[in-house]
């Protein structure tokens, strides 16, 4: 394929375009949507048919959008995507963004995830137990007058002694 | 010599108990034999990781330990469509599944013994007594309590309550469940045992690297190892159990992890693969006295496979609640797990608290999902609280296990091929307890819920079920093979339904029972 470095910068910038409107955050900066697109650059290069279904499909968009997918508003970005829904480079970029995006540090700490806590001490004395907006509630088994009823009285079993073979 | 060989080695040629898997059955088998003295070569197709190696890291600890080897599903289930490759969650390393596991420990009812007197005849449903009840296995309930530390029994203390189990158990009093609390749960609220109590570092799908949570890899091997009469043999892969002219069980084949083939004779094979390897390897083992695979005279190995059936529900608050600090699933509601026909279904449910990292509820909270309605989701992680929702699922004779000849693993073996479709009583048990969790959490103020459809399956059950008749199942109430002498089956592929309840405990009890058994035999000369 010819090496066009400037298409190749403008298709990674319709592709962090597109995946801010499958997956819009608005509190997100550009970083974990470059990174994750990056990674679906790079792991497009592994098979020729992810590479082709790349390229032609991010240039569909484009022509679909009149010219520049990346140029397209929110709801315009999203109902264009919505019409391509089942396309097989959108299902490919939707299969690595899920599990690259939303495995990005920085993606967790904007969550508000805190991520392993082992060398730290767990979260034992870190906030495990720190919700104080509902009352403690009680840890025990119920050991109170009610008791659980294990089968219903309608299922019972009929009294089928004299019936047994 | 590529042969991976840890504690007292074995000649290939000595007699041996062989024990394939080293999870809840296998590594509890293990144990169990050694500690009576009898030699045991234990064949697991897995690493040997110990707690230092175990990453706190959703995807990394996943792709450390997970069964990745191909595999297919098929059938009208999501996952089919979403994981065509990942029909189940399972480990294979040392320890088995329970290296990933939670902890939650219900027993099974008395009632769940006896489905088919109890439930009557359901259509579709293969329903069938099992040739056990609860007092048969009651006294081994209390030993694998023990074994596992359960909380809440034996003098067991409660785990505290942490965020998500506030929010949970809240919402359950509200709307007046009483049959809740932090346990029974496999991890030590104090030390016990030689382990130390949770820090409540919240990972526990993953390798608990403080030991607190109980798996057969930090309890059951080591001190098997420590008897000097078991020979570990990791990254041993089973690929044939072989018979002698007589019929009786008599070698097992494995591959190392160079792919170099080996035999191990044996008195007994204990297959205890989880329930979609152990068909497999039964099914792969088929002979000329067994054509259809070895121990399915009945026609019944690989049917009848059992996933629970299971949801999750992620509600949304205004408030924070940082689910995901804290022991995963220290949380049950039993109030359901009954039996009560007017709910609309057959068989009872738990509710059990859940999280998932930012990584995993992004994979698996709507599978092909994007879009405004999925970010919003994730974008209130912080203040997410959640459940799951594990409940009895029907035995269907179609849902099954079979060998999926157009697909190899890296061996060249047929990959394993695993159906399922949902039972209508399956459906109508998840509609109700999605409803439920759906009013437990707007009792405490939620402003959404999100139901989670079943992930790929942790509870993998009844492949080589146990039948008083030889022609209704694979084992008998020992978890012998009806067919095949000196054949046993020790993990959860012989449930011969499922109950409510997660499976672990059972299994354990199963495998304790089961070894008092082989030993007897053993000793007596009868096996
Ligand atoms: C994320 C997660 C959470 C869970 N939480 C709970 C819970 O809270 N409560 C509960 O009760 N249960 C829970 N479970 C389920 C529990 O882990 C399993 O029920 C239990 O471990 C099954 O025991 P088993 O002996 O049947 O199989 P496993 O524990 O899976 O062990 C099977 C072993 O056999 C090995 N093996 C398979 N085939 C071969 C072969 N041909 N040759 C050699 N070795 C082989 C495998 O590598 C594996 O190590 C959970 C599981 C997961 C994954």
């Amino acid at each position: 394929m010819p090496d066009n470095p400037t298409t190749d910068a403008d298709r990674r910038a319709s592709l962090v375009r597109l995946l801010r409107a499958a997956y819009p955050h608005p509190k997100f900066p550009d970083g974990p949507y470059e990174r994750t697109a990056d990674e679906i650059l790079s792991q497009s290069q592994a098979t020729l048919w992810h590479q082709l279904a790349l390229t032609n499909g991010l240039d569909a968009l484009d022509a679909r959008a009149g010219g520049s997918f990346a140029d397209l508003d929110d709801e315009a970005a999203l109902a264009l995507l919505k019409e391509i829904e089942d396309a097989e480079f959108f299902v490919f970029i939707r299969g690595v963004a899920v599990v690259t995006l939303y495995n990005d540090h920085e993606t967790w700490e904007l969550l508000g995830y805190e991520g392993p806590s082992f060398d730290k001490g767990g979260y034992l004395h870190r906030g495990f137990d720190d919700l104080d907006w509902l009352p403690s509630p009680r840890i025990e088994e119920y050991d109170g007058p009610e008791q659980l009823v294990e089968v219903a009285p309608d299922d019972m079993p009929a009294a089928t002694a004299g019936d047994q073979r | 010599m590529s042969e991976n060989s840890l504690g007292q080695p074995i000649p290939h040629d000595e007699e041996a108990v062989v024990i394939v898997g080293s999870g809840a059955g296998g590594g509890t088998l293990a144990y169990e034999l050694t500690a009576k003295g009898i030699p045991c070569v234990v064949l697991e197709a897995g690493p040997y990781l110990k707690p230092e190696d175990y990453e706190n890291d959703e995807w990394a600890a996943f792709n450390q330990m997970a069964w990745l080897d191909n595999r297919t599903a098929s059938g009208s289930f999501r996952v089919a469509r979403d994981f065509p490759n990942l029909p189940a969650w399972i480990v294979k390393a040392v320890g088995g599944s329970t290296t990933h596991w939670s902890g939650a420990t219900p027993r099974f009812r008395a009632y769940e013994f006896q489905t088919r007197t109890y439930y009557g005849e359901i259509e579709g449903a293969n329903l069938l007594d099992w040739p056990i009840t609860l007092d048969d296995l009651a006294p081994y309930y209390d030993r694998a309590e023990i074994a596992i530390g359960s909380t809440h029994r034996h003098g067991r203390p409660a785990l505290p309550a942490n965020n998500n189990y506030k929010v949970f158990a809240n919402g359950a009093e509200k709307i007046g469940y009483r049959f809740y609390a932090t346990g029974p749960y496999g991890t030590n609220a104090e030390p016990y045992d030689g382990r130390p109590a949770s820090v409540q570092d919240g990972f526990n799908f993953q390798g608990d690297k403080s030991t607190a949570k109980w798996s057969t890899a930090v309890r059951e091997i080591p001190r098997a190892l420590e008897t000097g009469k078991l020979d570990l043999r990791p990254e041993s892969q089973a690929v044939q159990v072989t018979h002698d002219a007589q019929g009786r069980a008599n070698a097992v084949l494995y591959l190392d992890k160079d792919g170099n083939l080996h035999r191990q004779a044996a008195r007994i094979v204990c297959v205890a693969g989880n329930s979609i390897e152990s068909p497999r390897l039964l099914l792969m083992s088929a002979s000329a006295l067994h054509p259809d695979g070895l121990a399915n005279s009945s026609g019944q190995l690989g049917r009848n496979y059992m996933r629970h059936t299971t949801g999750s529900v992620y509600a949304r608050f205004d408030r924070p609640v940082r689910m995901y600090r804290g022991e995963t699933m220290a949380g049950i509601v039993a109030d359901e797990a009954r039996q009560d026909t007017s709910r609309g279904f057959a068989g009872g449910y738990y509710m059990e608290t859940l999280s998932l990292g930012p990584a995993f509820l992004a994979a698996f909270v709507d599978p092909g999902s994007w879009g405004p309605g999925y970010t919003e989701v994730l974008d209130a992680y912080e203040n997410t609280a959640g459940l799951w929702i594990v409940g009895e699922d029907m035995p269907q004779e179609t849902n099954r296990v079979t060998l999926n000849t157009a697909l190899k693993d890296q061996w060249g073996l047929p990959a394993p091929d695993v159906h399922f479709d949902d039972h209508p009583n399956d459906v109508a048990m998840r509609e109700h307890g999605y409803s439920r969790a759906d009013l437990m959490y707007e009792a405490v103020g939620a402003v959404g819920t999100h139901h989670t459809p079943p992930y790929p399956a942790t509870h993998n059950l009844g492949t080589c079920r146990m039948s008083a008749r030889p022609e209704d199942g694979v084992v008998d109430k020992w978890g012998q093979a009806h067919d095949v002498p000196g054949l046993f089956v020790s993990d959860g592929s012989v449930m011969t339904t499922g109950a409510a309840a997660n499976p672990t405990l059972t299994i354990v009890a199963l495998a304790i029972r089961q070894a008092e058994r082989i030993a007897d035999q053993l000793g007596k000369g009868e096996l």
